[in-house]
C-alpha cells in the first residue's frame, strides 16, 4: 500500500475575530492520493478555502498535521515553505491575481524570477505555456485587454511555469461565465491527465463531473456525499446556507 | 533570486510608477543638492583660506619664543610657565626656558634643522625720513648677513645686510607720506628707495619729558620680492644694530647670553618635518609656532563647518526620507495582493524584503543622482559669481584674488550618492519589513 500524496490529521484552524473565535476547520482528517483530480465542495464558510490555503502553506494551522510527499508543512519555517511552494505547487485564484502592469507573457514568467531561470528560458517556457492554454496570440496583451476566461487561462499557465506536481485552485470558475468556467475546468482536467495532482475548491456542483475524487466540507468537518446532499437540500429549503 | 533579476524587477516596478517616483525623488534631489552645495562651499572656503595661508607663511619656518615663568607679578608664587605646542598641548614648567646661545645650539642639533637665526624687533619710537617724506615701518633685527637664509629673495639689489645697509620689503615704501601736504593736494607716489639713503630717527624722552633724538643714515641695498606676509611691510637690519638701538632707546643693557633672544627663526630642511620638529622644540620647553599649526587649527574649524553645513543638508534629506517612507508604505498597501502572489509563487521573505528595500534605495539613488547634477551645477555657478565678486574686492584692497570659492572634490558626489541611497533604503526598511512578514493568505485576500 502506497502512502497518500497529501495526509492531513486533526487539522484545526481557528481565527480570532475581535473578541470571538471563529472556527474554520475542526479536526479534519484527510488523505489525497497522487495523480487524482479532487474537488472540495462546500457552502460558504464551510472551511474549504481555509483547507486549500493551509495545504498550500499560505496560512498556518492552529493545530494538526499536514504532510505532502512525506514533508511536514506545519513544521516548516517561512523560508522552507516558500521554497517548497516554488518547486511543488501551482496556485490558481478566483480573482486571477495577475499583475495589471505586466502583459500575459510577463505574468506567466513572473514566478520564474525567483527560481534563477535565465531570461531566454523564461520567455521560451512562458510562450509555450501560453500556446498550451490557447493564448499565444495574446501574449503581449495586458490583463485589462483580456476577458475573464482568458485571464484565468493566463493564471493557469502561470501556475504551471515551475512545473509543479500539485495544482491548487481556489474557486477558479467563480468569476467566469459557464462556458469559460467549463473551458478552465477542461484545462485543469487536461493537467490531471498529464500526471499532475489537481485539487479544486468550488461550491459549483457542475464542476464535480471533472473530478476523480470528491471531498465534502460542512461546518468545518469532512462529511459524506449523502450527508452533504441532505444538508444542502435542507439549506435550500430553509434558505439558510450555513 | 539572482541580483540581476532583482535589479530588473526593481527597475521595472519603479518605471511602472514614474510620476510618484519622480515626486518622491524631488525631495531627495533637494536634500542631496543642499548637501553638495553647502559642503562644497565649506571646502571651498577652507581651500581658499589655506591657499592664502600657504602664500603668507613659509612652511619650512618655525618661530620659536622663550617661555617665561608664570609667576610674573604673582606675589612670590612658584615660577611656573606653560609651553603651548602646535597641537595645543600644554606643559607645566617650573622655571623660565630662555633662548640663550646654548639653547640655540640645542636647536641646531635637532635633526632636520637647517639654520637657526635669532631676531628681534626694534622697540622704540622710530621715524623714517626720505627727502621731504616721513614714514613708520616695522624694523626687524636679524642675526644673519644674508636674508636668503630665510628663504627671501630680492626683486632689486641684494639680500645681504651690512652695518650701514638695510633691505626693505616690497610694500615698505608705501608707508611714506608728505607731512607738508596741504588739504586737497595729491599725495606723492611711493618713492623708489633702491640704493637711496634713508634716515632712521629714534626718539626717546627722559623723565622730565625732554626729547632726545638719534639719527642714522642707512642705504637701501635691496628690495624683497612680494611674499604676501610680514616681510612685505618690514625693514631688515643687522641684529647688533637693533640691539644697540633698543638699549639706547630703553636705557637698558641687553645680554643675549643671560636673558636670551626674544625670538628665533628655525628653518627646517623639509616642510613635512616642520610640525614634528616644532613638537620637539615644544618638548624642550619653548613656544614653537609654524604656519602648519595655524593650518591645523583652520582645518579643524573648517571640518566643523563642513559637518554643520552637511548637517543642514542632511535635514533636508531627512525630510525627503519621510517622503520615501510614506511612498513605500502607500505602495505596499496598494500592492498587498501582489505581495501575496509573490509569496504564493515561491518568493521568500528575503526576496520580498530585497525588492521593496531596493525600490526605496532606487528612489534615493535617482534623487541622489539628480541632486548631484543640480548641486554641482549650482556650485559651479556660485563659484563663478563668487570669484568675480571676490576678485573685485581683492583688487580694491590689494590682496591676492582667490583661485576658488566653491570646491566640489570627487569624493563628495560619490559620498552624497551613497548617502542618499542609504537614506532611501533606511526609510524603506519599515515598510519593506512589513511587506516581507505579511501572512500570504492575508495579503492575497486583501481588499
Amino acid at each position: 500500500m502506497t502512502s497518500p500524496l497529501i495526509r492531513i490529521r486533526g487539522l484545526t484552524k481557528h481565527y480570532q475575530m475581535g473578541g470571538t473565535v471563529v472556527r474554520a476547520l475542526d479536526g479534519v482528517d484527510l488523505d489525497i492520493e497522487a495523480h487524482t483530480f479532487t474537488v472540495v465542495m462546500g457552502p460558504s464558510g464551510s472551511g474549504k478555502s481555509s483547507l486549500l490555503y493551509l495545504l498550500g502553506g499560505l496560512d498556518r494551522s492552529t493545530s494538526g498535521e499536514i504532510s505532502i510527499n512525506g514533508e511536514r508543512l506545519d513544521q516548516m519555517d517561512e523560508n522552507a515553505l516558500a521554497l517548497f511552494r516554488r518547486r511543488t505547487m501551482g496556485f490558481i485564484f478566483q480573482s486571477y491575481n495577475l499583475i495589471t502592469s505586466m502583459d500575459a507573457l510577463e505574468n506567466v514568467a513572473f514566478p520564474m524570477q525567483f527560481s534563477g531561470i535565465s531570461v531566454a528560458e523564461r520567455k521560451e517556457k512562458s510562450g509555450k505555456l501560453l500556446e498550451q492554454v490557447g493564448l499565444s496570440d495574446r501574449s503581449h496583451h495586458r490583463p485589462s485587454e483580456l476577458s475573464g476566461g482568458q485571464q484565468q487561462r493566463v493564471a493557469v499557465a502561470r501556475a504551471l511555469v515551475n512545473n509543479p506536481s500539485l495544482i491548487l485552485a481556489d474557486e477558479p470558475t467563480g468569476n467566469l461565465d459557464t462556458l469559460s468556467g467549463v473551458a478552465v475546468m477542461q484545462l485543469l482536467s487536461d493537467l490531471h491527465r498529464s500526471g499532475r495532482t489537481v485539487l479544486v475548491v468550488t461550491h459549483d456542483p457542475r464542476m464535480t463531473r471533472f473530478a476523480t475524487h470528491k471531498i465534502f466540507l460542512l461546518d468545518c468537518h469532512v462529511v459524506s456525499e449523502d450527508e452533504y446532499k441532505s444538508a444542502t437540500m435542507e439549506m435550500a429549503l430553509t434558505g439558510n446556507e450555513s | 533570486m539572482k541580483f540581476l533579476d532583482l535589479f530588473r524587477l526593481i527597475f521595472g516596478n519603479l518605471s511602472r510608477r514614474k510620476a510618484r517616483v519622480a515626486l518622491t525623488a524631488i525631495g531627495v534631489v533637494i536634500g542631496t543638492a543642499a548637501v553638495v552645495i553647502l559642503v562644497s562651499l565649506a571646502i571651498g572656503l577652507q581651500k581658499s583660506a589655506t591657499d592664502q595661508l600657504y602664500g603668507i607663511g613659509d612652511l619650512t619656518q618655525i618661530d620659536v619664543m622663550p617661555t617665561y615663568g608664570g609667576g610674573f607679578g604673582g606675589g612670590g608664587g612658584p615660577m611656573m610657565a606653560v609651553a603651548i605646542g602646535p597641537g595645543g598641548d600644554k606643559t607645566q614648567l617650573d622655571q623660565p626656558v630662555l633662548l640663550t646661545n646654548s639653547a640655540l645650539k640645542q636647536l641646531r642639533d635637532i635633526p632636520g634643522v637647517k639654520v637657526v637665526i635669532p631676531r628681534d624687533y626694534l622697540n622704540a619710537n622710530v621715524m623714517v625720513r626720505y627727502q621731504r617724506l616721513e614714514g613708520g615701518m616695522n624694523f626687524i633685527g636679524i642675526a644673519t648677513d644674508d636674508l636668503s637664509n630665510l628663504g627671501l629673495e630680492a626683486s632689486q639689489g641684494v639680500t645681504t645686510l651690512s652695518k650701514a645697509s638695510i633691505v626693505i620689503g616690497s610694500m615698505a615704501s608705501n608707508n611714506f607720506y608728505d607731512p607738508h601736504l596741504r588739504p586737497g593736494q595729491e599725495p606723492p607716489p611711493p618713492p623708489d628707495l633702491m640704493d637711496q639713503q634713508i634716515q632712521l630717527v629714534v626718539i626717546k624722552w627722559d623723565q622730565n619729558g625732554n626729547e632726545t633724538r638719534k639719527t642714522l643714515s642707512l642705504r637701501v641695498a635691496g628690495i624683497l620680492k612680494e611674499t604676501g606676509g610680514e616681510p612685505d611691510y618690514s625693514v631688515y637690519l643687522p641684529l647688533e644694530l637693533t640691539k644697540s638701538l633698543n638699549e639706547w632707546a630703553n636705557g637698558i643693557r641687553i645680554n643675549y647670553n643671560k636673558d636670551g633672544y626674544s625670538q628665533v627663526i628655525v628653518k627646517v630642511e623639509d616642510a613635512n618635518q616642520a610640525l614634528d620638529i616644532a613638537d620637539q622644540i615644544t618638548a624642550m620647553g619653548f613656544q614653537a609656532i609654524t604656519p602648519q599649526s595655524y593650518l591645523q587649527g583652520i582645518n579643524s574649524f573648517f571640518v566643523v563647518l563642513q559637518v554643520i553645513f552637511g548637517g543642514v543638508g542632511a535635514i533636508a534629506l531627512l525630510v525627503a526620507a519621510i517622503g520615501i517612507a510614506n511612498t513605500m508604505a502607500m505602495s505596499i498597501l496598494e500592492r498587498t495582493r501582489e505581495i501575496g502572489l509573490m509569496k504564493a509563487v515561491g518568493a521568500t521573505n528575503r526576496d520580498v524584503l530585497s525588492i521593496f528595500l531596493g525600490e526605496a534605495a532606487g528612489i534615493g539613488f535617482i534623487g541622489g543622482l539628480g541632486g548631484i547634477v543640480i548641486g554641482w551645477l549650482a556650485a559651479q555657478g556660485m563659484n563663478v559669481l563668487a570669484i568675480v565678486y571676490l576678485a573685485g574686492q581683492a583688487s580694491q584692497q590689494g590682496g591676492p584674488p582667490p583661485s576658488v570659492a566653491v570646491y566640489t572634490p570627487i569624493w563628495l558626489p560619490v559620498f552624497a550618492l551613497i548617502f542618499s541611497t542609504l537614506i532611501g533604503m533606511l526609510s524603506g526598511l519599515y515598510p519593506a519589513l512589513r511587506a516581507a512578514t505579511m501572512i500570504p493568505v492575508n495579503a492575497l485576500k486583501y481588499e
